[in-house]
């Protein structure tokens, strides 16, 4: 289950509520441990991503060490680490800086 | 429902048990993969990290339960559509712990590549490197045979 920010959050500063806004990127980073056939199996279960897909991403981090996977609105890019983070994937927050 | 029984030779799983149970214990105060959540509020990041050890804590419980009676009688495992997730995520989390309690020796490039001899390894790294390929034997017999049965639950 995704911890729920609203009730462990205490309010933002407007600065920081800025510093939320905007693009976020959710990148998955490599490890050298989990399958390339786990890493497909959770791009598939987690973004429902097809699997010409999935493996696409999954080769992105195998080869470059990195993939984006999602890009979004904060709340939403949170939920998604939380849930990648459950799998074991090194997942992390990135601000979109195109946006 | 769909059920895969594999029968597993005593001798050799048996004694990799203890090392998961080990590794099972240190999971259960750490994560496998450290949070990096430097910019998250103090609280929302303990009630992340607390939200994520008691899911790694089911997951790992179920996979210790895989090793029960009719195991230890049959040298018998059942995966189906109710554990198969939960165990593919604890095999996870168990082999990131023995990379990162045994397994470092061996660098991550021969990790990753697997291109390893057995036969050179001394204990206890020989039987961790086992059961580190016995877990992902574990992972890829269920992501074999049901993979869909974890897509559409």
């Amino acid at each position: 289950m995704t911890p729920i920010r609203s009730h462990t959050l205490p309010k933002h500063e407007p600065q920081t509520e800025l510093a939320l806004g905007g693009e976020w990127r959710v990148v998955v980073l490599n490890d050298p441990v989990n399958l390339m056939s786990y890493v497909v199996l959770v791009f598939k279960k987690v973004f429902g991503f097809d699997e010409q897909r999935a493996r696409k991403h999954m080769l992105e981090v195998h080869e470059q060490g990195r993939s984006i996977v999602w890009s979004g609105l904060r709340e939403k890019a949170e939920a998604y680490v939380f849930t990648l983070q459950q799998w074991h994937l090194n997942a992390v927050l990135e601000p979109d800086e195109a946006h | 429902m769909k059920r895969i029984e594999v029968k597993l030779a005593l001798p050799v799983v048996a004694p990799l048990l203890d090392v998961i149970k080990e590794l099972a214990d240190g999971l259960k105060k750490n994560l496998a993969v450290a949070s990096q959540l430097e910019d998250l509020d103090a609280d929302f990041r303990a009630a992340w990290t607390d939200e994520l050890l008691a899911a790694q804590n089911d997951d790992v419980a179920t996979l210790l339960g895989l090793f029960n009676d009719e195991f230890f009688s049959e040298g018998v495992v059942a995966f189906d559509e109710n554990n198969a997730e939960a165990i593919v995520r604890a095999c996870a989390a168990v082999r990131l712990r023995l990379r990162e309690c045994f397994l470092v020796p061996l660098g991550d490039e021969t990790l990753e590549s697997g291109d390893i001899d057995i036969a050179t390894l001394h204990e206890p790294l020989r039987k961790a490197f086992m059961c580190y390929l016995f877990l992902a034997t574990v992972q890829e017999l269920i992501i074999q045979h049901l993979d869909s049965s974890i897509l559409d639950s």
